[in-house]
């Protein structure tokens, strides 16, 4: 039985390996993780270095004293002094991130709030301001000769930061990104061999041979089922090698990652690796059961179209959503795999849920095989035509 | 031997109101296949030689009656008999992808052929004349040279029975002939085979028996001879149109 088995699986791969369009479904999606991960940590650099390397465009409505001259030139102020209609039309026409108008004591900022920069103009300004104020403040607690270091500093903020290491923002959404992307590549590289060996193999008459050999219904699909795993699994390990080349290269490119080790570690990794073979396994059974329903190529590819939403939505929702990993959640197929990804990568690892998750793939494809295998026994799907 | 009793096959039609209308494609038939006999199935397109042949080589299942090969059924034996079938079809495709040698070398394996394989493949390519092309992919190959292919494919497993349906089918004449010599070697090799073809002067040319076959069921059978020296004709074509009580240009 192995080796007919052995025999099938042989044959199938010979057929994915030699067809080109096969090949380059296994190759496309991969080869774009490099350009998301580069792409999107490009991005999230320029707008970081931007925001940081800012020279502030301010107005001001009334003449500088020597005081408010040094906080400008400490907080990078490029100022401009104007009446506030001119100030208003500099604004508007973004040569301004924003002014400040003066009635007597009080002080207006004024911003644009739809700009993309304006929560960061409207913190500088505050900032300006703030400290302006606690010079006046101490200047008149001094002349009153009261300590004003005591006074102003009754309470003292100070700040820390408790994330995990490695548990950056931007290194989290590009991993699990990254992780999405894994998981579509997949789907992609197991519908088309899936659809190939079976409708393809319906629609070139080649499953008729198949049938008069001395091969047992559930060798037949096994073979075929190894040969489009295999495909998956390679297609997942190459997104995977991809993504860890990627992210040595965005580590020791970008300034947004200095200081930060965005590698995973080795069980991270290895974790991750468990994953995406449970993936592959089960997004193989699911679309060999699909396509051997049709009658051809074409009819097996729209109805494995929506396989591919399937796979990636729920990971989207996974990700938008802070769900909290149950064992519930660990046997849902799809959504599963995407959750204990996102737990990992938070060094959050929990053996029962990789456990349950693990077990109820394996249920779920001997499920799905059964029925295949009992599809392969039913002459209106061999036979539709 | 082959032994077919009884056999029916049903299958549903939709008629033009989207009724699902039952039909026998197969209806009530018996034959025998001697060993070292060419037994013809002839008919029409659409008289159910497909379906028949399909359920002789165990690929669909009988709705009633039993199909035996001495003495064995394909409940409780279908994986030694299709060890011991050769079944050929118009239908039937072969792979493309790969070689010549690559398809034998796979059907050994799925055969479970106990013999040494390379000198297997040798003695077929000489027999078969593939030495030339055998290594190249089989969607290369010409007409003439996929037919020998699919011609070694049968033979690779040295099988004791051959099922051919219109395996001439579609093909020039060299092709043809090609088959049809095989046929009579085979025969001569004590094989049996049951040769369903809609060309009747092909089974007048190579059968010992013929079955003819109409709607599913069977009109006449017996040696060509036979069935000429009942219906008063001088060829199988004529008999089949006179049992048909047709004329000619009806079918």
């Amino acid at each position: 039985m192995k080796t007919k088995i052995f025999s099938i699986l042989k044959k199938e791969l010979r057929e994915v390996f030699r067809d080109k369009k096969s090949l380059s479904m296994m190759l496309i999606i991969p080869l774009m993780i490099p350009l998301l991960i580069i792409g999107m940590s490009y991005l999230f650099d320029y707008q970081i270095n931007k925001s940081i390397d800012n020279n502030y465009h301010v107005g001001f409505n009334y003449k500088l004293n020597e005081i408010e001259e040094k906080l400008t030139k400490k907080l990078n102020f490029n100022y401009k002094i104007a009446d506030e209609k001119e100030l208003k039309k500099l604004l508007e026409t973004e040569k301004l991130d924003f002014y400040i108008t003066k009635n007597n004591n009080k002080y207006i900022i004024n911003y644009d709030k739809n700009k993309e920069t304006s929560p960061i103009n409207l913190s500088v300004a505050e900032q300006y301001l703030n400290s302006y104020k606690n010079y006046l403040q101490a200047n008149f607690l001094n002349k009153k000769n009261i300590n004003s270091n005591e006074v102003l500093n009754i309470l003292t903020i100070d700040y820390k930061n408790i994330s995990k290491e490695n548990n950056n923002f931007y290194v989290n959404y590009i991993t699990t990104y990254a992780f999405l992307f894994i998981i579509m590549a997949i789907t992609i590289s197991a519908t088309y061999p899936s659809t190939d060996t079976t409708a393809g193999e319906k629609e070139r008459g080649t499953l008729e041979t198949l049938l008069t050999f001395p091969l047992k219904n559930s060798d037949i699909i096994l073979g075929k089922y190894l040969s489009v795993f295999i495909s998956s699994i390679i297609t997942g390990l190459l997104s995977f090698l991809f993504t860890i080349f990627s992210l040595i290269y965005v580590n020791n490119s970008f300034k947004l990652y200095a200081n930060i080790n965005v590698l995973p570690n080795i069980s991270t990794s290895l974790i991750t690796i468990f994953i995406i073979i449970c993936y592959s396994a089960l997004i193989s059974g699911l679309a060999i059961a699909i396509a051997s329903h049709s009658k051809t190529f074409k009819e097996a590819q729209s109805a494995l179209t929506p396989l591919t939403f399937i796979s990636f939505f729920p990971g989207m929702i996974a990700f938008m959503i802070n769900i909290k990993t149950t064992s519930l959640i660990s046997i849902i197929p799809f959504l599963n795999f995407t959750q204990i990804f996102n737990d990992v990568n938070s060094k959050n690892i929990n053996y029962l849920n990789i456990s349950l998750m693990f077990i109820s793939t394996i249920i779920y494809i001997g499920i799905i095989l059964s029925i295949i295998i009992k599809q392969y026994q039913n002459e209106k799907i061999l036979f539709s035509s | 031997m082959i032994k077919i009793e009884n056999v029916k096959k049903e299958f549903f039609k939709l008629d033009k109101n989207h009724q699902k209308n039952k039909f026998f494609a197969v209806n009530d038939i018996s034959l025998k296949a001697q060993d070292g006999e060419i037994v013809g199935i002839l008919g029409p397109n659409g008289a159910g030689k497909t379906t028949l042949l399909r359920m002789i080589s165990g690929i669909m299942k009988p709705t009633s009656g039993t199909i035996t090969y001495d003495k064995k059924n394909f409940n409780k034996n279908e994986i030694e008999i299709k060890k011991e079938i050769a079944y050929l079809s118009g239908n039937t495709k072969i792979y493309k992808s790969i070689s010549a040698y690559e398809l034998l070398k796979m059907c050994l394996d799925f055969y479970d052929y106990k013999k040494d394989h390379e000198k297997r493949i040798k003695d077929i390519s000489k027999i078969l004349e593939l030495d030339s092309f055998l290594y190249n992919k089989i969607e290369n190959l010409s007409t003439g040279q996929t037919q020998r292919v699919n011609i070694a494919r049968c033979l690779i497993h040295d099988p004791k029975y051959y099922i051919l349906d219109e395996a001439t089918s579609g093909l020039d004449i060299i092709s043809s002939q090609i088959i049809l010599d095989f046929i009579k070697n085979e025969k001569k090799r004590g094989k049996t085979i049951l040769y369903s073809t809609h060309y009747m002067e092909e089974a007048q040319e190579i059968c010992d028996q013929v079955y003819m076959i109409n709607k599913g069921k069977i009109i006449a059978s017996g040696s060509p001879n036979d069935i000429k020296k009942k219906t008063n004709t001088t060829n199988l074509r004529d008999s089949f149109f006179k049992l048909i009580g047709g004329k000619k240009n009806e079918n």
